[in-house]
């Protein structure tokens, strides 16, 4: 059951369009994960679900209600910004508790039910010995924990978070992550997760929207977009290093470096296409081995091959070698669209 | 070229360069004039005879002892105090207001800010037409609309004398001031509300929260210590200063309007005794000093971040 439904929301700013036509509905209990390089619109559609920003066209229903012209408040979402936006002259009590006593009307609650709230809410999230305290006596991570308090108190239908994690340095992030997953799980909220990061996307998401140029690209399991991308935009913005596209004649074709390995590796090479690879410069990553090299026919293109640490096979500089790539793992996109072709309606091009 | 840009390039020099107009003005125009003040406080000095001799503390215990003097400094104080209270009230609402989108909001703050931006003696000359005590157009209104005049609401006269009864006048006084002192302090709130992360202000918003609460709770909270500067600000301009009662009541009627600027000045120049003016103006200092030590500490203590 879906209980958020987007239907073609638009987002005009002057002559930018910002978000141009998105459909998405987001289902009870999910953790959807809206990802895409900056400038895509994905905060703006955020907002837009926030209440923060007024839709130019399109609809927007919450628990079946058409919210579209309605304030946040009515709205009963909540949301983490990326600067967590913690309430910096009052303390973690009080933080956690504005959004209770402004909608105390609304909600009816008394002190008593208050100080519950906070209280239990403070002790799901380990803040509990910290209701005293300022933000700025806080660190990072504790500050992300009272924001994610301060927005779960009211027990929201839908949670969005703006980039939460991006202010937290790399060490405290994978632990935060594996956090919101459990929590978000065990609360059983749905949660909307913009991002940029692909990891983290990858990471949290049930599934994943990849947006750019303010439209929906894709949709889907964070393995169904990895494995099966839509069109060249997405192929080639998920991954690191990313896929290798090159061209030929009425269209391209690409395959990601991971897939790209010496002949010598395939199983049975009869299922594969061969390419004559000549290798420039190799990296060692510890893991793996990163290749930089050109392959036969396409001598502008720099293609990258990523070949595991413990794979046994020399790799020289300036060497040529047969490198193969199994025919599943290649991509075919129409050269003007970038649009994904099926092997089969290519077959029948030929 | 090379020769003409090398000394520009010497941290030193360029520091000096550049801090020289500040000291200067700050030693000639502020340094120097205070300096001098202190010297006379203490001297017998007067406009007939410029001899500086040390007389200690008399000049100021004969202030003190001047009735004149302390009903001046009573004067003074409570015409800062009331005249803060109604700028502050005006300056937030104002403030709250300019930071609002509405149509024609550059025009607005343009007119707002021309009490401040006019010279004050040009302003008060307006103000002195405005509250004359015969053709005053404040009166003619209140007379068209029968507020005035036989059987008027407010009085049965066809004037109010603005400045010529003892209440009047000295409302009238403060109101000037206070319509000239708005401006600035609602420039200074309307920084200090800008600056609050639009973050901040969204989030409120998405908790629910109404303007009233985030108003109260949220933005004048924020920007406390900007407001406690506003206030310092336009509460020692005002009690320094002299030029709204010189040109609109000259201290009358009787004393009622006379402030410490004035008297000093009256005292010191118009009368000739430099040095009980100077002492005049000085009890003004160690006032001043303490308020503005206590109220920066205050700001510095309630900044957030």
């Amino acid at each position: 059951m879906s209980i958020v439904q987007i239907t073609s929301l638009k987002k005009y700013f002057d002559s930018v369009r910002a978000v141009d036509g998105v459909d998405l509905a987001i289902d009870q209990g999910e953790f959807l994960v809206i990802l895409g390089p900056s400038g895509c619109g994905k905060t703006t559609l955020m907002r837009m679900i926030a209440g923060l920003e007024k839709p130019t066209a399109g609809h927007i229903e919450i628990g079946g209600e058409d919210v579209t012209d309605l304030p946040p408040r009515k709205r009963g979402v909540s949301m983490v910004f990326q600067s967590y936006a913690l309430y910096p002259h009052m303390n973690v009590f009080n933080n956690i508790a504005f959004p209770l006593r402004a909608q105390r009307r609304e909600l009816k609650f008394d002190k008593r039910a208050i100080r519950e709230k906070v209280e239990n809410t403070a002790r799901v999230l380990e803040i509990d010995s910290l209701l005293d305290r300022r933000p700025r006596q806080l660190s990072g991570g504790q500050r992300q924990r009272v924001a994610i308090a301060r927005a779960m108190v009211t027990q929201p239908s839908v949670l969005l978070l703006d980039e939460p994690l991006s202010n937290l340095d790399a060490k405290l992030r994978a632990n935060a992550r594996d956090e919101l997953k459990d929590f978000q799980r065990s609360s059983n909220i749905t949660a909307v997760f913009v991002t940029h990061d692909q990891i983290e996307a990858m990471g949290l998401g049930d599934r994943i929207v990849v947006m750019s140029e303010g439209k929906i690209q894709q949709i889907g399991t964070p393995q169904s977009i990895y494995d099966d991308p839509a069109n060249e935009f997405v192929a080639t913005f998920l991954g690191s290093p990313s896929m290798n596209i090159l061209s030929a004649k009425r269209f391209r074709f690409g395959f990601r470096p991971e897939h790209f390995l010496p002949k010598t590796l395939h199983d049975n090479p009869e299922n594969s296409r061969i390419f004559h690879y000549y290798v420039k410069r190799v990296e060692y990553l510890g893991s793996d081995r990163l290749v930089y090299g050109y392959v036969q026919g396409h001598e502008r293109e720099l293609t990258l091959a990523k070949v595991p640490s413990n794979v046994r096979v020399s790799l020289d500089i300036e060497g040529d070698y047969e490198f193969a790539v199994h025919n599943r793992d290649i991509k075919y996109f129409d050269n003007i669209s970038g649009q994904r072709i099926e092997q089969q309606s290519l077959a029948q091009a030929f | 070229m090379a020769r003409l840009s090398y000394p520009l390039d010497n941290r030193r020099l360029v520091g000096i360069m550049f801090l020289t107009p500040a000291l200067l003005y700050i030693l000639l125009l502020v340094g120097f004039p205070f300096l001098l003040a202190i010297a006379f406080g203490f001297s017998d000095v007067t406009v007939g005879n410029t001899d500086l001799n040390f007389v200690g503390l008399r000049n100021y215990f004969a202030v003190w002892e001047n009735d004149i003097f302390r009903q001046v400094f009573e004067t003074t104080i409570r015409f800062t105090l009331v005249s803060q209270i109604f700028i502050l009230i005006f300056a937030n609402i104002l403030a709250i207001i300019f930071t609002q989108d509405f149509t024609g909001k550059w025009f607005a703050r343009f007119i707002f800010i021309l009490p401040w931006a006019t010279p004050v003696s040009l302003a008060m000359i307006g103000w002195l037409w405005m509250l004359d005590t015969k053709y005053s157009p404040i009166d003619y209104l209140l007379l068209q609309t029968g507020f005035l005049g036989p059987n008027g609401i407010l009085s049965n006269s066809r004037n109010l004398f603005w400045l010529a009864t003892p209440d009047l006048s000295q409302i009238s006084v403060i109101f000037v001031q206070v319509w000239r002192m708005t401006p600035l302090a609602t420039v200074i709130l309307m920084a200090g509300l800008s600056s609050i992360p639009t973050d901040i202000l969204d989030q409120a918003e998405v908790d629910g929260s109404r303007f009233m609460r985030t108003l109260l709770q949220i933005k004048l909270p924020l920007i406390l210590p900007i407001m406690v500067i506003a206030l310092l600000f336009s509460m020692i301009t005002m009690f320094g200063d002299m030029t709204v009662v010189y040109v609109l009541t000259r201290g009358g009627p009787v004393d009622y309007t006379r402030v410490l600027g004035l008297y000093s000045f009256q005292v010191g120049i118009e009368g000739g005794n430099l040095a009980q003016g100077a002492a005049i103006s000085l009890f003004a200092f160690p006032l001043l000093l303490a308020m503005a030590i206590f109220m920066l500490r205050t700001a510095s203590r309630a900044e957030v971040q």
